[in-house]
Parts: structure tokens; C-alpha cells; sequence
């Protein structure tokens, strides 16, 4: 029971990294997306550059630099805050190309019609081809936002108190071997069941309406 | 009759337009007078398409004029935002591939350019989109997704909508290629009915029927010229080039 306890302390840590982490990279990842998609050459290899560096470095390696560069010579960062920059920075890395790859999925009639209409850039954008693209995305970012729920643990490496580090503290204090690991195990198993459930629903739901 | 009323719809002057090496349209010029309804046909990789979207500069022209409803732009040169929008407010263009959004349901289909491009409140576009698709009798089709509707239907949509922002000029690319022959003609009947209507349109097609009974006059294009240019009679009945006579004896026999 008291193992059970400790785990969960560390439940709404897990939960508010990954949110704020996959929050923060959603909106990075759209000046990134655009990068990669812009008429501008040089502003494409930019793009290009930034989502390969940010996926070429291992997490843990962003996190130290963030925490023990960043946080300790030029702002103050929690532990927390330097763990949800650096998953967010990652994220972005990976939800740009998740973005670009809904963005080419749709038709390029689309903006035709839509510029034919005389409508702008923008609101084609905005009412148009994103809500498209959205839907086709939707399925990948669900499986991005699992398994940053399980990759959300390296942050115990910089002190965050989130589920595994709980574990860890638990599995030393009390002796109790590898039951909390086993209970830490469980618990992410009914965090990510239920998101990946609620995608399958809302996808299933965005396809029987639009299906073509 | 007033100068307005004769200045014409549509002018194309000398309009030259290549991908890369490839020549697609070579100092083509046509005139398309106010409600008149003006047919092109030939041969696929003629250049058809890439003329018709050269009025409203889906393609820009190397070179020549493009003047619609006497605004004229050398697309060569460049096109100030504020033509480009004049320009794409008074045609109105209809694709092969429907192109309907399909996120969207057809109401909103029809009254989304409304409100983005004209201003309108919901209120006032979902009037005049009830309205426009009643006239293409699909007003029970209102709150349906496009992907519930037949080929037929989403045409007769994307009709709607494109109407729905008042547009002086039509173009139609190939509007029913993409459909079984029952449904394209539903689709054409919307379109006589349009033109019946005085509705200036340049529709690009294969059904010669369609070209006989409702252009005023037929353009013959082959190899991103024009190769003929007539009355319904003149260019079917007897086409004066060898080429042209080849092509309808192909079509028509079909
Ligand atoms: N965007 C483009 N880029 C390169 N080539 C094109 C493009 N659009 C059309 N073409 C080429 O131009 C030629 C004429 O095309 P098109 O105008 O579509 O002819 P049509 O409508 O008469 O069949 C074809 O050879 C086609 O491959
Ligand atoms: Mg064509």
C-alpha cells in the first residue's frame, strides 16, 4: 500500500510534464512546419536543420544541457521546468514533421477551390487545409503523446519527482525490490490505454464524417 | 447600348504560358463577349486547362493580357493583391475533381466564401446558399457531407458555391469527366440552365452535344494554339483544318 502511495505522488508530475511538454512543442512545431514547407529556400534548410538537430541529440543530453547549462548560469529553472522545455523542444522536433506530413496529405485541389473562391492564404489555411491535415495527423500525434507519456521518465535524471522517480526513492526505502516498478508499470499502462482509446473513438468519428 | 454593356467579359491577349521548356499555351488571344457562352475542346495536353486557369491566374501567363470585365493585368509583369482579389471575385471556376471541402457540410460549403470573401454574416450567406442550392435542387442535401453526396451532387455544389459569390464570368474545367454519364447530366442541365440564365461561361469539355446545343462558339485547341474558333455549325459540321476534323471524327464517333 505504501509503495502504491508513492507511485501515485508522482501520477499528476508524469501528467503535467507530458501535457505541458506536448502543449509547448504543439505551437513550436508550427513556425517549424512552416519552415519546412516555405517558398523561401534557405528558410526550408533552417527548418530542415532545427527538426534534425533537435531529433539527432538524445533526450537525456538536451535535458542536462537545459538544467545544468542553461538553468544554472542564465535563469533559474526547477528541475520541472527545465524537464518540460526540453521535452517540449523535442516534441516540436517531432510534431513539425508530423504536421508536414498532414499538410501534404491534403489535395492540393483544396487550395486550388479555395484561392478560386478568392479566398487568402491564411484562411485557407486556417479554415481549410489545417482542419484536414489535423485529422490526418491526429492518429500520429496520439501515438507521439504516448509514448512521450513513457519517454517522460528521463526526467527523473534531472530530479523531477514524476512516477519512475518515485519508484526508484520507494524501491530504496522500503526494500520492496522491484514491486514498485511493477506497480509504476501498471500505472502508465492505464494512463496511455485510455488516450489511446480516445483517439481511436475521435478519429474514427473525424473519418465517418469526412470520408471520401 | 451602353459601353459597359459591350465591353467584353473576358480578354485574352497573346498569352504565352511554358513549364519549364514546354510550351503548353503559344500566344493564344480570345474575346468572350458578356453572356456568351464559349466552348474549347481538343485533344488532352493541348493546353486547355492551363488557358482557362490563366483567366483567373491559377496560372500566371509569361507573357500577354489577361482583362476581365474590362480590369486588365499583365501577369508577366506581376498582379497587385488588390487586382489578384478583383479578378478572382468576378469569376467563378468549377474543376473536374468537384474540389468541395470535405471537413465541412454542404451549407457551409457554399456559405464559407460568403462570409470570408464578401462579408457576409452567416445569416445572409446561408440565405443565399439555401437559395443557390435549391436552384440546383439539392436544398435537401444542405446539412449533408460532401462525401454523402454522388459525384453529381458535389458538382452541382461546387456550382452552387462558386454562383454564391455573384461572379460575372464562369469557367468550367472538364465538369463532367469525372462523372457516369446519368450523373453528368444533371450536372449539365444546371449548366444550360446557367446559360439560358445569361451567365458568361468558358467551359472546357468533351461533350460535344453539350458544345453544339449550348455554346454560342466553339474553340478548337491542339497543341497550345488555337486551331479553330466558330459558330456551334461551323466548327463540328465542317472544320476547315485536317487536324481539327481528325479530332471531332474521334469524338463524335465515340
Ligand atoms: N503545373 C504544370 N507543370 C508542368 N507541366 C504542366 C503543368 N500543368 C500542365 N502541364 C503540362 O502542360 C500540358 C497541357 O496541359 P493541360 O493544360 O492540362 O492540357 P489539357 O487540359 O488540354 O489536357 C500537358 O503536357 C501537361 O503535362
Ligand atoms: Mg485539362
Amino acid at each position: 500500500m505504501e509503495v502504491l502511495e508513492a507511485v501515485l505522488l508522482g501520477v499528476p508530475v508524469t501528467l503535467l510534464v507530458t501535457v505541458a511538454a506536448l502543449a509547448l512543442g504543439a505551437v513550436l512545431a508550427v513556425p517549424l512546419a512552416a519552415a519546412r514547407r516555405s517558398r523561401v529556400v534557405p528558410l526550408r534548410w533552417l527548418g530542415r536543420v532545427v527538426i534534425d538537430v533537435v531529433r539527432g541529440i538524445p533526450p537525456v543530453v538536451w535535458l542536462f544541457l537545459i538544467f545544468f547549462g542553461l538553468g544554472r548560469d542564465l535563469i533559474r529553472l526547477e528541475p520541472i521546468e527545465a524537464g518540460i522545455i526540453g521535452l517540449g523542444v523535442i516534441s516540436a522536433g517531432y510534431l513539425a514533421e508530423i504536421y508536414r506530413g498532414g499538410l501534404s496529405a491534403v489535395h492540393a485541389g483544396q487550395w486550388e477551390a479555395a484561392s478560386a473562391l478568392g479566398m487568402g492564404g491564411t484562411d485557407t489555411l486556417v479554415r481549410v487545409v489545417a482542419p484536414q491535415a489535423f485529422r490526418v495527423s491526429l492518429p500520429a500525434v496520439t501515438t507521439y503523446a504516448i509514448s512521450l507519456l513513457k519517454d517522460s521518465t528521463i526526467v527523473s535524471a534531472i530530479g523531477v519527482s514524476e512516477i519512475l522517480f518515485r519508484a526508484t526513492q520507494s524501491a530504496r526505502s522500503t526494500g520492496a525490490g522491484l514491486t514498485p516498478f511493477f506497480v509504476a508499470a501498471a500505472v502508465y499502462i492505464l494512463l496511455s490505454a485510455p488516450l489511446a482509446w480516445l483517439s481511436r473513438g475521435l478519429d474514427a468519428r473525424l473519418r465517418a464524417r469526412v470520408a471520401r | 447600348m451602353s459601353a459597359v454593356a459591350q465591353e467584353p467579359a473576358v480578354v485574352l491577349d497573346r498569352i504565352h504560358k511554358q513549364f519549364g521548356d514546354l510550351v503548353v499555351v503559344r500566344d493564344v488571344s480570345l474575346t468572350v463577349a458578356r453572356g456568351e457562352v464559349v466552348a474549347i475542346i481538343g485533344p488532352s495536353g493541348s493546353g486547355k486547362s492551363t488557358l482557362l486557369r490563366c483567366i483567373n491566374l491559377l496560372e500566371r501567363a509569361d507573357s500577354g493580357r489577361v482583362e476581365v470585365v474590362g480590369r486588365a493585368v499583365e501577369p508577366g509583369a506581376g498582379v497587385a493583391g488588390r487586382d489578384l482579389a478583383a479578378l478572382r471575385r468576378s469569376v467563378g471556376m468549377v474543376f473536374q475533381s468537384f474540389n468541395l471541402f470535405p471537413h465541412m457540410t454542404v451549407l457551409r460549403n457554399v456559405s464559407l466564401p460568403q462570409e470570408r470573401v464578401l462579408g457576409r454574416s452567416r445569416a445572409e450567406a446561408d440565405a443565399r446558399s439555401r437559395q443557390l442550392l435549391e436552384r440546383v435542387g439539392l436544398a435537401a442535401k444542405a446539412d449533408t457531407y460532401p462525401s454523402r453526396c454522388s459525384g453529381g451532387q458535389q458538382q452541382r455544389v461546387a456550382i452552387a458555391r462558386a454562383l454564391a459569390l455573384d461572379p460575372e464570368v464562369m469557367l468550367f474545367d472538364e465538369p463532367t469527366s469525372a462523372l457516369d454519364p446519368e450523373l453528368g447530366l444533371e450536372v449539365l442541365a444546371v449548366m444550360r440552365e446557367l446559360a439560358a440564365d445569361g451567365m458568361t461561361m468558358v467551359v472546357v469539355t468533351h461533350e460535344i452535344h453539350f458544345a453544339a446545343d449550348v455554346a454560342d462558339r466553339v474553340v478548337v485547341m491542339a497543341d497550345g494554339a488555337v486551331l479553330e474558333e466558330g459558330t456551334p455549325e461551323q466548327v463540328l459540321r465542317s472544320p476547315s483544318t485536317e487536324r481539327a476534323r481528325r479530332f471531332l471524327s474521334a469524338v463524335v464517333d465515340r
